[in-house]
């Protein structure tokens, strides 16, 4: 209670602000006059200000403007987005026409930093900035997915297609083995957790990511991975109020398929790998009923899915107060029937000029989010991985007599074990009941105090509030090989809030000309707080889905609950401080505390300096043609990750443990046993990062381009011991050991021309990142997930090499006859060979160690997720009312691991084969890489090796636009100031040499295992039409 | 002015925000500080010695998949690393030789945390007594299934946990044997001889009686065997009257269950049951029993009826389907254990099926077998009628190795005893286990290659032995 205390006292503190009164101006002098671009025609809604003053008005739909000024001798500031300001004197004139040109400079802006703005020409750090322009109306969740591509050296990594899915954002490669998300920051609220699906890309100003320790060490112990800061869009003070209306709707489909067998090959095969082996023939695969193909379980499973957005914003203001309102709704339904994801939200974000020297607002917003999610990433049961195996002789319903079936029921492998340990995917989609809603709180309230010419307090008082409801069913399965015969229901509900309240203070001032100063320093608090609890019941009697609620479950047979806590205090500051604009120092530190570390450790404090040097504007220079812009800076400091388990530092006895006794055991009794072994040393992990930068502007900026350099160390990070098994099953706390180091290059280069009517924009970024665990416990490696049903060990994150590399064999080709084996000196010891195991068409695996036996001691690397590069390249173009945007993303340089492949050659598994097996080794010559068809794993032919190894590379048409907007003569006429039709596609087309579905595979275990291909839920191709209104 | 001082009482009001800000609690969880304060504490860990026995890695399955080497049943399943266990053709990093490595070494450290804090607990001496004899006797089991699966292994004592060295190079075999030992003689004597009510099933000191007797045929210590085998015999765990008695849920915990793996259906349930059974039944059909296991019963042994299910008989399956009858192709070699399973009256297998670890019959069977290896053929003929006439068969007389064989075999098929009793009879020299395994079986159990000694244990998890840094050494030959 003490800690809530703390925040909410400030609370009566900024209603009191709210209760000084209002003054008011005299107005006299009447100014009009229209604003128009250098052809003439008119700009609406183009802000006209008297300066130096809050006095202003926004141009109507004829581009005029009237505004009453005191100062008939004063100036007016006109401004409009893309286009220079201007500054004009009124010189007592009541008639003020005003042409402004088109901007050609693309640093006339400004930047979004960590509590504070600055200017894109004095950044000295690495900072990423994207347009809510170049985010509007793709048809994607969220945030995340939207700024995929957009920025050098920010990879969003999609875990797949499924509807909801965010995908995970890595700013400057994977930081740490641990959480290696970004800190969030909405309106300067960094958020209780890393999720940005809830915030619609139509609503987002800006987004600018901090990459380098100088930019984002303002956010300390958070910062180690980056820091994404997300502005909503506000309306402006005098700005005319206008409405507008966006919609639009689509189609999604998965365009690709796995080439599998059908049932008459299958079934050749099958035979073929039991005589290999010299075995009978199991009497399912004689039986004819089963030897017709029936269906493409695929083509069954992948259906078209929709997509549809409703959003509107509402925005404008006074002198005093501006205000923007937005709300929408999103619905995707996945490529997957029954997979679908909801989103409804408002939110309000208004600023009120209470006196001169105060300034209050609030930015808050609503969602709600609703989704179903299939289970697609399991090698055992997922979705797609069982559609591409399931027997394709079975029928989705069975219409006729087939053995082991019943007419009307969905085709089953349960008649035959031989036909896998699988359910029919399409039945698992149609009983699959797992809906999950969220209900989300963002808001801050902050109020701002001009205390002196330059000098500003400001305040902040934010919260972020979730409420997640799950209900999942079970339902009896009887019919399938996967059976339940108890039904259940789980429910699970949880809360999680974090407060925050934060203080800071800003001093901007120019001294002597030439000594530009800005200084922020603050303080902050925030608390975070999660409690959930959980129930079951069991024996439904009705499994209808009005039925579906505890109530009507006979027997109790689960309830659990937890709640945890964690905080964070911290005290920050900057220097901003410019020499005639042409030498630029900022220096951070931020000192944080933290209750996840031990009362010793939880302190840390994380500075950090950058420089710039503006050489275009040396004197020297002046005469240098061509170049308009030249500027170099260079950085060094400190940041923390704290995202680590709460109270490792705590040795944990956790209850449950449950076992019967008693005569018929029935008596329930529940033991209780240590949870975890305590680490009180334990604290954060820090990187340390050196960052170099060069920005060029040539052409008058029209061709701009920046470039950084980047050493990103992180030191002391959290790994977990490597647990030998003697430890037991006990959590064992990470220690500060590992350490990790990327470094790399970044680059963007924008141009942007154009004649006449034609306009045109191309940018591209591209990110050239070395990723390279240096340091694990002593010498040791980390494992991560196995793979599937057969348990195969895939990936391993090694010292000196890329987190999550691939690791298995490696092999030359396939034994073509029985002297190549005989005389292979790779297996001169193997006593597989002696045995006679080893046969031709199996595959020759490489001794690496010369010992002549194929062991795990000839395990090495084989292959590395990480990509060289990952790229981005958008090119907009307009003519006259039309407008195309091309956006392009890609990786190269990237493995994939192909395990559904692996195991989709390989007879030995009851399940439906790859099309390509039919290629297989059938007789000496027959193929050199495809093995023979064989159910005993003799050879252990399908090991991960180098042979499932594919280059992932790809070059992905993201997204495609063309739009339209009617001219102003029209739009006018029907009382509209805009109205533009569009057509968009999403996943348009991919170039790549990949085999499997979809080559973004993402993330499969945390960080230590990404690019395996489990049958991930595809991405689909998606076309929307749309329409934007504005009034 | 007015601005400024305005401000000033809320930045001190702020930045005295203290320290207890970044506290942070433990809800609904006790630290080690805050647990073992009084007997249910006590209590409380000792039932935690048991839970991880129903793991699936464990007694789900995991412990009778080292069963699959033995002549009795073929593997079955889908589990793609079985296969190289029933060949011995499999490699360090099998997947099954690492599942239950570390659950084992769970239990003996859960233990461990017994012996180290309960004898600091105020409590009442008797129930204190019986908390450390639980703790003994799990450690001495967990280290007894690494001793038969592996062979030398770690021993974690009480002061390895203290001082947090787990990363210990392997103990020898009779040092292992001796930690054994040393942890079962204490149980059998801290625990008691039988329970009533709510606590039966629990160890009692027949269990540990029972275990040692098992203990010393392996170290050939007949004398032993037979001492401490008797304790079990003389004293209140009875064979059940019927055989099937210990496979129906009703009477599974009769006396003669020295040891089961405790389910209760709903609350705590071990998989078994269902690896153990047809997939059309509810199943996942794994350890299906081979023909040549079925011709070793005696004609009429009525044992074979409840420890394997045939064609042709009637299996109550509960629920719509009620008794079933058995058909052929439920089953690649025509059978399935029925030891092991059963189906609720509604429908569906029966979560509170336990599963057997050691009955009073294996060890009147010791007895005799340490009897007959003492003082030669007819020594043990008393304790194999007992079984035997507990089955209705008629007495044997004079009976020596190969009717005690033939015996054990019957009496305790499925339970996982048969690979471990026929590599022990191969080192006494009673059979030729290269010889028995390269008999061709049939498709289900054909010749293979035993390589003595090296497949008297399995190999080490290959990950243990990558994470210890060249501490922990492999088993020879692997």
């Amino acid at each position: 209670m003490k800690k809530s205390y703390t925040l909410w006292r400030v609370l009566p503190t900024m209603l009191l602000f709210l209760g000084i009164t209002l003054s008011g101006f005299a107005q006299d002098f009447k100014v009009s006059g229209k604003v128009a671009d250098t052809a003439g025609e008119p700009l609406i809604g183009a802000s006209v200000q008297l300066k130096g003053t809050s006095t202003g008005t926004v141009t109507d739909v004829e581009g005029n403007y009237e505004l009453l000024v005191n100062d008939k001798n004063g100036i007016l500031l006109i401004s409009y987005v893309g286009y220079q300001p201007s500054e004009v004197s009124i010189n007592g004139q009541s008639q003020i026409d005003i042409i402004l040109n088109t901007s050609s400079r693309l640093l006339d802006e400004v930047v979004v930093v960590g509590y504070g703005t600055q200017e894109k020409e004095d950044v000295t750090g690495s900072i990423s900035s994207v347009k809510g322009e170049d985010l509007q109306n793709l048809p994607v969740i969220g945030a995340s997915q939207a700024l995929q591509g957009r920025a050098a050296g920010v990879q969003v990594v999609r875990n797949g297609g499924a509807p909801g899915d965010g995908g995970s954002i890595r700013i400057r490669g994977t930081g740490t083995v641990n959480n290696a998300n970004p800190l969030i920051v909405v309106d300067g609220v960094p958020l209780a957790y890393g999720s940005i699906n809830d915030i619609n890309p139509n609503d987002i100003e800006s987004m600018e990511i901090l990459k380098d320790a100088s930019s984002s060490a303002i956010y300390g112990t958070r910062a180690a991975n980056g820091v994404v800061l997300i502005t909503t869009k506000k309306g402006g003070f005098n700005e005319r109020t206008t409405v507008t209306l966006n919609t639009y709707a689509g189609i999604s489909n998965i365009s690709n398929r796995i080439d599998v067998l059908d049932a008459p090959s299958l079934t050749n095969i099958k035979k073929e790998a039991y005589q290999n082996d010299g075995l009978d023939v199991p009497d399912i695969w004689n039986e004819p009923a089963f030897q017709r193909q029936r269906t493409n379980w695929q083509d069954e499973l992948f259906q078209t899915g929709y997509t549809q957005n409703y959003d509107f914003t509402i925005s404008g203001g006074s002198e005093r107060t501006s205000f923007a309102f937005t709300g929408g709704y999103f619905s995707e339904e996945g490529t997957i029937d029954n997979s679908f994801f909801d989103r409804y939200y408002a939110r309000i974000n208004s600023t009120f000029k209470v006196t001169d020297w105060l300034t209050i607002g609030e930015n808050m917003q609503l969602t709600r989010q609703e989704g179903n999610f299939l289970n697609t990433n399991s090698a055992q049961t997922g979705l797609v991985w069982s559609a591409i195996r399931f027997h394709p002789g079975l029928p989705v319903i069975v219409n006729e007599a087939l053995p082991g079936h019943e007419i009307g029921q969905y085709g089953s492998s349960q008649v035959s074990g031989e036909f896998g340990d699988i359910n029919n995917p399409i039945f698992t989609q149609d009983i699959e009941d797992d809906i999950a809603t969220n209900n989300r709180f963002l808001g801050n309230l902050f109020a701002e105090i001009q205390i002196l010419d330059g000098l500003k307090l400001r305040g902040n008082f934010a919260a972020d509030a979730s409420l997640f409801d799950r209900t999942e069913f079970f339902p009896i399965i009887d019919q399938q090989i996967r059976a339940r015969d108890r039904n259940a229901l789980e429910r699970s509900y949880g809360e999680s809030y974090s407060l925050l309240g934060e203080y800071f203070l800003t001093y901007d001032k120019v001294f002597a000309g030439v000594h530009q100063v800005n200084l922020v320093g603050g303080y902050t608090a925030q608390q975070f707080v999660s409690e959930n609890f959980f129930a079951q019941r069991l024996d439904f009697p009705n499994e209808e889905f009005d039925q579906r609620f505890l109530n009507a479950g006979n027997t109790i047979s689960g309830a659990s609950g937890t709640r945890q806590d964690f905080s964070l205090l911290s005290g920050f500051g900057r220097l901003n401080y410019s020499y005639d604009g042409r030498y630029l120092l900022t220096a951070t530190v931020r000192r944080d505390g933290s209750s996840r570390f031990a009362p010793d450790n939880r302190w840390g404090t994380f500075p950090a300096f950058s420089a710039g040097w503006r050489i275009s504007r040396e004197k020297f220079f002046e005469n240098v043609e061509g170049i308009s812009f030249l500027k170099l800076t260079g950085g060094w400091g400190q940041l923390g990750n704290q995202e680590v388990a709460n109270l490792q530092y705590l040795a944990l006895v956790a209850s449950g443990r449950r076992y019967a006794f008693g005569p018929d055991g029935s008596t329930q009794v529940v033991g209780a046993s240590l949870s975890r072994i305590p680490n009180e040393s334990i604290s954060w992990e820090t990187a340390e990062m050196l960052n170099f930068g060069l920005e060029i502007g040539l052409l008058e900026n029209r061709l701009f381009g920046t470039f950084n350099y980047f050493i990103k160390d992180t030191k002391d990070m959290l790994l977990a011991p490597p647990t030998v098994g003697t430890i037991g099953r006990t959590d064992v706390p990470d220690q500060n050991v590992g350490e990790l180091r990327n470094q790399g290059l970044e680059m963007e280069l924008s141009y942007r021309g154009g004649k006449g009517d034609f306009t045109y924009n191309i940018s591209g970024n591209a990110a050239f990142i070395r990723n390279e665990v240096t340091t694990l416990f002593d010498g040791n490696f980390l494992a991560s997930q196995f793979y599937g049903r057969p348990n195969q060990e895939i990936a391993r994150t090694f010292e000196g090499e890329p987190i999550g590399t691939f690791f298995g064999w490696t092999t030359d080709g396939l034994y073509q006859n029985a002297g190549e084996i005989s005389n292979d000196a790779n297996i001169a010891n193997d006593p597989r060979r002696e045995a006679g195991l080893i046969q031709p068409g199996d595959v020759r695996f490489v001794d690496l160690n010369g010992d002549g036996l194929i062991d795990d001691e000839d395990r090495t690397i084989i292959g590395d997720p990480t990509p060289d590069v990952t790229y981005g390249l958008n090119a907009g173009f307009g003519y006259k009312g039309f407008d195309l945007n091309i956006f392009f993303l890609g990786v190269a340089g990237v493995d994939i691991y192909n395990a559904d492949r692996m195991q989709g050659l390989d007879a030995s598994y009851p399940f439906n084969l790859y099309a390509e097996a039919e290629n297989r080794w059938t007789g000496e010559g027959s193929s050199n890489s495809i093995p023979r068809a064989s159910v005993n794993r003799d050879n252990l032919n399908f090991r991960t090796s180098d042979l499932f190894i594919e280059d992932g590379s790809f070059l992905r048409l993201k997204n495609l636009s063309l739009g339209y907007t009617l001219p102003r003569s029209v739009t006018s006429n029907i009382g509209m100031t805009n109205l533009r039709f569009y057509v968009t596609g999403q996943n348009v087309f991919t170039i790549t040499d990949y085999s499997g579905l979809d080559p973004e595979l993402g993330l499969i275990d945390g960080n230590l295992q990404s690019n395996v291909d489990y049958a991930q839920y595809p991405q689909a191709r998606t076309w929307v039409f749309g329409l934007t209104a504005g009034f | 002015m007015k601005n400024i001082i305005l401000l000033l009482p809320l930045i001190t009001l702020l930045f005295g925000c203290s320290e207890e800000f970044l506290d942070s609690t433990p809800y609904a969880q006790s630290t080690s500080a805050t647990f073992w304060r009084n007997a249910d504490d006590a209590v409380a860990a000792a039932n935690a010695l048991y839970d991880p026995l129903n793991d699936e890695q464990l007694y789900g399955h995991g412990e009778q998949t080292f069963e699959i080497c033995s002549d009795d049943f073929w593997r079955a399943g889908d589990h793609g690393e079985d296969q190289a266990i029933e060949e011995f053709v499999f490699d360090p990093d099998n997947a099954q030789l690492r599942h239950g490595y570390s659950r084992k070494y769970e239990i003996v450290n859960r233990a461990n945390a017994i012996l180290i804090n309960v004898p600091d607990i105020d409590m009442d001496p008797a129930l204190k007594d019986r908390v450390l004899g639980e703790a003994y006797f799990m450690r001495g089991f967990a280290n007894w299934r690494l001793h038969v699966i592996y062979g030398e292994l770690p021993l974690i004592f009480e002061q390895d946990v203290i001082d947090g060295t787990f990363n210990k190079p392997k103990a020898t075999t009779d040092e292992m044997r001796a930690a054994i030992e040393s942890d079962w003689l204490e149980a059998a004597a801290l625990l008691p001889a039988s329970y009533s009510g709510a606590d039966i099933g629990r160890p009692t000191s027949g269990t540990a009686n029972g275990f040692l007797a098992k203990l010393y045929l392996y170290m050939d210590n007949m004398d032993k065997v037979i001492e401490h085998g008797e304790r079990v015999i003389n004293g209140p765990y009875p064979l059940a009257a019927d055989f099937g008695d210990n496979f129906q849920i009703e009477t599974e915990n009769n006396p003669e269950m020295l040891f089961s793996v405790q389910a209760q259906d709903g609350w705590t349930t071990c998989a078994y049951r269902i690896y153990s059974t047809p997939r059309p039944w509810g199943g996942w059909d794994f350890h299906e029993p081979i023909q040549d296991l079925v011709d070793e019963f005696e004609e009429g042994d009525p044992r074979l009826d409840y420890s394997i299910m045939k064609p042709g008989d009637i299996i109550d399956l509960g629920g719509d389907r009620g008794p079933t009858e058995y058909t052929a192709d439920l089953s690649s070699t025509g059978y399935h254990f029925r030891k092991f399973a059963s189906w609720r009256e509604s429908g569906g297998l029966d979560g509170s099926q336990n599963v057997p670890v050691l009955r009073s019959a294996d060890v009147y069977l010791m007895v005799a077998e340490a009897k007959i290896r003492r003082d030669g053929n007819g020594a043990g003929d008393a304790e194999i009628n007992a079984v035997r006439e507990r089955a209705g068969l008629e007495p044997v007389s004079g009976a020596g190795m190969s009717e005690l064989i033939h015996e054990r075999r019957v009496e305790l098929s499925g339970e996982n005893q048969r690979h471990q009793d026929l590599m022990r009879w191969d080192k006494a020299g009673f059979i030729d286990i290269v010889e028995h395994y390269r008999e061709d079986r049939g498709a289900f159990k054909p010749s293979r290659d035993f390589q003595r000694p090296k497949h008297y244990y399995f190999a080490i998890p290959q990950r243990e032995i990558d994470l210890s840094n060249g501490v922990l050494e492999q088993n020879p030959n692997y």
